[in-house]
């Protein structure tokens, strides 16, 4: 079955370069890249269930024997991640044929999605330290030309922001990476088990640090999330939503199978990254509530939200690995659907400032119910699936005594709430916007009038559908907690145990 | 068959706008099925129930978590089924006359009966996360109901009030459980109840679920986002902020007080503050002029006294609590339902410009005196039975409570007599004050409209004079409470006790109270309200904004190189730290082994130095160039010819490329005010550029393995077929990193093409 393991990257390759092959025919494109998401989402199901059934499969490229080639590995966590991943990446394709204009799509839109899927795929499955640099690599410049995709000033200015630092990241990725390497002679993540074992302490910690660091960085843990928010608003909806969504967990993951593999530290609870977890909460939920625009809201609830999912990891015990990694599938479903709603109401006011909109809900009824749902899940409310998380994550924190970071998190929590409801109250409810506080040209207004107050709002089928299906997924997720959360479990249990992980990737 | 009646109630909410749509204003009857229905199944089920055999349900929900929807009624659960699903079916009956038709009365219907389902829900839950679960799903349900009418300013600051004050509390209490829940070993409620665990962390779940409890039955000090909830219309206030939701923080208490009463913290502190509110809300009541705000004052004070008798977790005074919550349930719902027929009739609720009602509504008039008088503890109204057990409770306990608890009981009975005054009085008998305007023209409420009511005044009667036919549910209620006491039977008159006294005393001083109520009201303006509550909680959020603004103004200031310095301080603080402090270099390598090496590298570091120095572009491009070709230069000392030639190429590259676009640009660096000290750079380039030589250094010494490279020298050409190891690692051993690296280029070279595109379609396309 270990065939099944580079799939979902090949497949995406191959799918970018004939779909660059086919620039200027749209809905071949469309079709393909359709054709493309829903093979790799079935794969990664499929890997999903075999590792369920079989434990870790490995499969080495190029046939090259581990330690010495580049070795591929779908474990619990990796086959969660892809799975979850090119389920985002599907909805927010078809969430794009209704939103990206004409002309963006002609761009390169969908060759460039399609690595972004590769790279993204690459560096949930690689277990080699290199090529997850090299995955990351395809993720950040492909990220970069979704961002800047359209090239308006304002999207080229925040692509600044966000290239840069993510270039100095890199560097530091791969002086790590170099540094691990005149340590210890490898690069393969198995075989670095061993060797960074050997390594004095200081130097492994250190080292271990670095790598929290860089990933940090990709994470936008506290203090490196400078960019985040100033980046991803730019961005065209269903792009934003993919980077809300996926990007900064792919950092998440590296940061978790980074310091559960490679430097576990002394297996106890960590108050470090625990104090890291905490101030991620919070400076982001406060963030959060002092924005006024709607995106950039929730990208400041990204930050806030990582804290979650960090906290996990520095519990490092079984509950709160899996209640981490429960977090993180959960999260990525409720923030990818909320980005979509921005779009939605976005598209249908031609602006997503709280201070000029209002009355949302009377006009299109689905709309708000698909923004309340996700909304109060990111909360963490009952009973959905935030809400699973989170409880989750107070059981096993205070089982550990972690009594500060269960605080904080119950009161971001309650913060978060807060800002929700402003979301909700100055766009959902309230009077309408007055027709001279939307912008004349508003920009794909002309099918939907969206400016007499009382008329209904209707979006695309494509945006309405996509959106709806992943509120549904984010639904299904919280009625469904009990068989994932076992999921989750056995997947946390796969990385604080590692033997299997060492024996599918080195054999014996 | 409760899984499948709170699945009824989400199948008739989810409904809702459709049946709206094409129904009107039936889609009240429709929505009233749900609770219709539960009222039929507890009929049923409750002759059983009575006898003490409590029906169970379970959904497995997440095991792991120990959450499962395990659903359990006993006497007690089934008496608040009473007050949920029984007044439920009367507040939809009543929604239908109180609506004109509008077009957004489905999602009213829909709110409405999800807060039936979950309000149901908290008083079956066993489980403890469950019983959270449906708590804060009525939390958000009161939040739609209050923002109902969500053009208006008031009834969304409202609403976000209510929910922010229940959810925060909620939040607490969800952490208090996991601390009980963990200590006992279960989290079923009726498990943790049959063995109390004890312990410190015990105690503090209690005062985090207490806090829980508080805040939803609006309790001192948290009590005043329920008098802001009353912007809701009228169904809501009766239902959700009199009758149900309000209770929930009384009935866990009531739930939890026989179990862990005797914690040292216990019955001071939920007596003091039932009776502190109870206290506080009747004053505040009295200076009321809105007649729907009165009556929310009233609740509060109600609450206050339940909160009393039920939490102190005596036998006596537990069954006086369970009565009051029945008597409180009708007349505190019939007044409601009142005021919403005065306002919709007379199109107005203020007493001031109230008059003669008693005569244009004389049969809104008799329901209100006799839910007014049950309110005020007259015979021989439910009210009044009530009230004689709680002094007689109060007064057997005495020994265990103090005589404080009585003392505040009776004074706060004096205040309710005189707000009920007050009510009736200014509602329907004063003359109108003519400043005010002169009074408004009432209609005659339709019969549909006045049954609910009178419905409800009906119970109110019945029970009063015939205590006896509430007797069983009341006392499986305490029995389900306490287990070991025999509860005594419900009666009017219970002779000439003293509870008869201080009820006569009651009643003399709440005339007293009325009489002068002119001086009460002076009295009233030079002591003010209960400074704070309100305050404390605009000055909370507000505070929070501009802590938020002024952080997030300092954190995110919008400038590149403050974010690169501190994302390079991390770096080189924190790996830098611990790798630099915890060890030692044992052997220190030799740092140059030529004096080539050492010129090149000089060389290097007087190009870095350079660079970051020049004032023109063109410059510091040159210098940046040299850097390159000194590295370049190492590679060829080192003996790596192919990789000092991809070197030199990708550096001449570069300074062309650079040359092609410093034509754009000016010749000089542009003179940024330095917003970062020209010193803190020094101190970040410098400490960066340490750490990572001392970190290189020590990574190069501790090596204990063989490298793999030596695998790729030595199956370059048995395995792979070529010469150059550098090459076959690129094209072979490591080819997945090429096509990466490949891919790069390629969707580097596509966002150029983009970027050109869209500048020659003449937007500006930035640098």
């Amino acid at each position: 079955m270990s065939v099944l393991v580079p799939l979902p990257v090949a497949v995406s390759l191959l799918g970018a370069a004939v779909s660059l092959a086919l620039h200027g025919r749209v809905r071949l494109q469309r079709a393909l890249g359709l054709a493309v998401c829903i093979v790799a989402t079935g794969t990664a199901v499929a890997l999903l269930t075999i590792v369920q059934r079989e434990g870790v499969v490995a499969t080495q490229a190029g046939g090259w024997p581990a330690p010495f080639g580049i070795t591929l590995v779908v474990d619990g966590f990796a086959a969660i991640m892809v799975t979850i991943s090119t389920l985002m990446l599907l909805g927010c394709l078809v969430y794009a044929f209704g939103q990206l204009d004409a002309e963006r799509e002609r761009l390169y839109f969908h060759p460039v999605y399609l690595v972004l899927q590769a790279g993204v795929c690459l560096s949930f499955l690689t277990g080699d330290l290199f090529n997850l640099f090299v995955a990351f690599e395809v993720m950040l410049i492909a990220s970069y030309v979704l961002l800047v995709l359209g090239g308006s000033q304002e999207q080229v200015g925040s692509g600044m922001t966000y290239v840069v630092i993510n270039l100095l990241a890199s560097t530091l990725f791969v002086s790590g990476v170099g540094l691990v390497y005149a340590a210890t002679g490898s690069v393969n993540m198995a075989d670095l088990v061993g060797r960074l074992a050997e390594l004095p302490p200081n130097l492994r910690g250190g080292l271990g640090l670095l790598f929290l660091v860089v990933f940090g960085v990709k994470a936008a843990l506290f203090p490196l999330f400078f960019w985040l928010p100033d980046s991803y608003p730019a961005a065209p909806t269903a792009v934003a939503a993919v980077f809300a969504g996926l990007l900064t967990k792919v950092g998440v993951y590296a940061v978790m199978r980074t310091q559960t593999l490679l430097f576990p530290g002394d297996g106890g609870p960590s108050t470090l990254i625990l104090g890291v977890a905490g101030a991620t909460m919070f400076v982001g939920v406060l963030g959060a509530i002092a924005q006024s625009d709607i995106k950039r809201i929730l990208s400041f609830h990204i930050i806030s939200q990582i804290g979650y999912m960090i906290m996990g990891l520095g519990l490092y015990t079984l509950a709160g690995l899996a209640a981490g990694i429960f977090y993180i599938v959960h999260h990525i479903v409720v923030k990818t659907a909320l980005f979509l709603v921005a779009g939605l109401v976005e598209r249908a006011e031609g602006t997503d400032a709280l201070g000029r909109l209002g009355g949302f809900a009377r006009r299109a009824p689905l709309v708000g119910a698909l923004f309340m749902l996700p909304a109060l899940s990111l909360a963490g409310l009952p009973p959905l699936s935030g809400f699973v998380a989170k409880l989750a994550l107070v059981r096993e924190g205070l089982a550990l005594d972690r009594v500060v970071i269960v605080g904080v998190g119950l009161l971001v929590s309650l913060f978060t709430l807060f800002s929700m409801t402003k979301v909700w109250q100055r766009v959902f409810w309230g009077m309408g916007p007055s027709p001279e506080a939307v912008p004349p040209g508003a920009r794909h207004g002309q099918a939907t009038a969206p400016i007499a107050g009382g008329s209904r709002v209707r979006p695309p089928a494509t945006m309405l559908g996509a959106t709806a299906a992943l509120v549904a997924l984010s639904l299904v997720i919280a009625a469904t907690a009990g068989p994932l959360y076992t999921i989750t479990e056995r997947a946390a249990a796969d990385m604080l145990d590692t033997t299997d992980y060492l024996r599918a990737v080195l054999g014996g | 068959m409760l899984l499948a009646l709170l699945a009824l109630h989400v199948a008739v909410a989810l409904a809702a706008p459709t049946v709206a749509g094409r129904a009107g204003r039936w889609v009240f009857a429709f929505c009233g099925l749900a609770p219709a229905a539960v009222v039929v199944w507890a009929s049923g089920r409750a002759g059983g129930i009575l006898a003490g055999r409590a029906v169970e349900e379970t959904l497995r929900w997440v095991p792991a978590l120990d959450l499962a929807v395990t659903l359990r009624v006993d006497g007690f659960s089934l008496l608040m089924i009473a007050l949920v699903s029984g007044v439920g079916v009367l507040i939809f009956a009543y929604s239908w006359s109180y609506f004109e038709p509008r077009p957004d009365l489905g999602r009213f219907a829909a709110a409405l009966t999800g807060f039936a389902g979950a309000m149901l829900g908290v008083v079956v839950a066993d489980n403890l996360f469950v019983l959270y679960v449906f708590w804060e799903l009525t939390s958000i349900t009161s939040y739609l109901l209050i923002g109902f009418e969500d053009d208006k300013e008031e009834a969304r600051g409202a609403a976000l009030q209510a929910l922010l004050v229940t959810v925060a509390g909620g939040l607490a209490m969800l952490a208090g459980f996991v601390l009980i829940g963990s200590a006992a070993g279960t989290y079923s409620l009726s498990q943790v109840l049959a063995e109390p665990p004890t312990g410190t962390a015990v105690g503090i779940g209690l005062l985090l679920v207490l806090l829980g409890a508080f805040t939803k039955s609006a309790q001192v000090p948290f009590h005043s986002w329920l008098p802001g909830a009353m912007v809701a219309p009228t169904p809501v206030s009766a239902y959700l902020h009199s009758a149900t939701m309000v209770k929930a923080g009384v009935y866990l208490v009531a739930r939890l007080a026989p179990a862990f009463g005797a914690v040292v913290f216990w019955r001071p502190l939920v007596v003091g503050v039932g009776v502190a509110t109870m206290l506080v809300g009747g004053w505040r009541a009295l200076r009321q002029f809105d007649l729907k705000l009165l009556l929310a004052f009233g609740t509060v004070s109600q609450l206050g006294f339940m909160m009393a008798l039920l939490g102190a977790g005596t036998p006596e005074a537990t069954f006086a609590g369970v009565v009051l919550l029945l008597a409180h349930g009708a007349f505190k719902c019939a007044l409601f339902l009142v005021v919403g027929i005065v306002d919709h009739e007379a199109g107005t609720r203020d007493l001031r410009r109230l008059s003669g009602l008693r005569h244009a509504l004389p049969i809104t008039f008799a329901v209100a005196v006799v839910a007014g008088a049950s309110m005020a503890g007259l015979p021989p109204l439910l009210g009044f039975v009530a009230k004689e057990l709680a002094y007689d409770g109060l007064l057997a306990d005495a020994h265990q409570l103090g005589l404080a608890p009585l003392a505040g009981a009776v004074a706060g009975s004096v205040l309710t007599f005189g707000y009920t005054a007050r009510f009736l009085w200014g509602g329907f008998a004063s003359p109108v004050d003519v400043r005010a305007g002169a009074p408004p023209h009432a209609h005659r409420p339709s019969a549909a409209f006045l049954a609910p009511a009178v419905t409800l005044a009906a119970v109110t009667v019945v029970l009063g004079a015939l205590p006896g036919l509430a007797d069983g549910l009341s006392a499986a209620a305490a029995t389900a409470l306490q287990e070991h006491h025999e509860p005594p039977h419900l009666a009017l008159w219970h002779g000439v006790t003293p509870a008869l006294w201080l009820s006569v005393l009651t009643v003399v001083a709440g005339v007293a109270l009325f009489a002068t109520r002119g001086r009460v009201e002076a009295l009233q303006e030079r002591v003010g309200g209960l400074p704070g509550a309100q305050e404390a909680y605009d000055r909370a959020v507000d505070g929070l904004q501009r802590l938020s603004e002024g952080l997030t103004g300092v954190v995110q200031n919008g400038s590149l190189p403050v974010y690169l310095a501190v994302i390079l301080l991390t770096a080189a603080v924190l790996p830098g730290g611990a790798v630099l402090l915890g060890g030692s270099l044992a052997s220190p390598p030799p740092l140059a082994e030529s004096w080539a090496q050492v010129v090149v590298t000089v060389g290097i570091l007087v190009a870095s130095v350079a660079t970051v120095m020049m004032r023109r572009r063109f410059a510091a491009v040159l210098m940046l160039g040299s850097v390159g070709y000194g590295v370049a230069l190492l590679f060829v000392l080192q003996g790596a010819p192919d990789l000092a030639l991809t070197q030199f190429l990708i550096e001449t590259l570069s300074v062309i490329l650079f040359v092609l676009v410093l034509r754009h640009l000016p010749d000089r660096f542009s003179h940024h005010r330095w917003r970062l000290g020209q010193a803190l750079r020094w101190v970040v380039a410098v400490g960066v550029g340490v750490f990572m030589f001392g970190f290189a250094l020590m990574a190069g010494t501790a090596r204990t393995r063989q490298p793999i490279s030596r695998y790729f020298l030595e199956n370059s050409l048995p395995e792979a077929g070529g010469h150059n190891v550098v090459n076959v690692i690129l094209v072979d051993f490591r080819g997945l990193d090429t096509l990466g690296e490949i891919t790069v280029l390629v969707v580097a070279a596509l966002g150029v093409a983009s970027l050109v595109r869209a500048s020659r379609r003449g937007e500006p396309a930035g640098p």
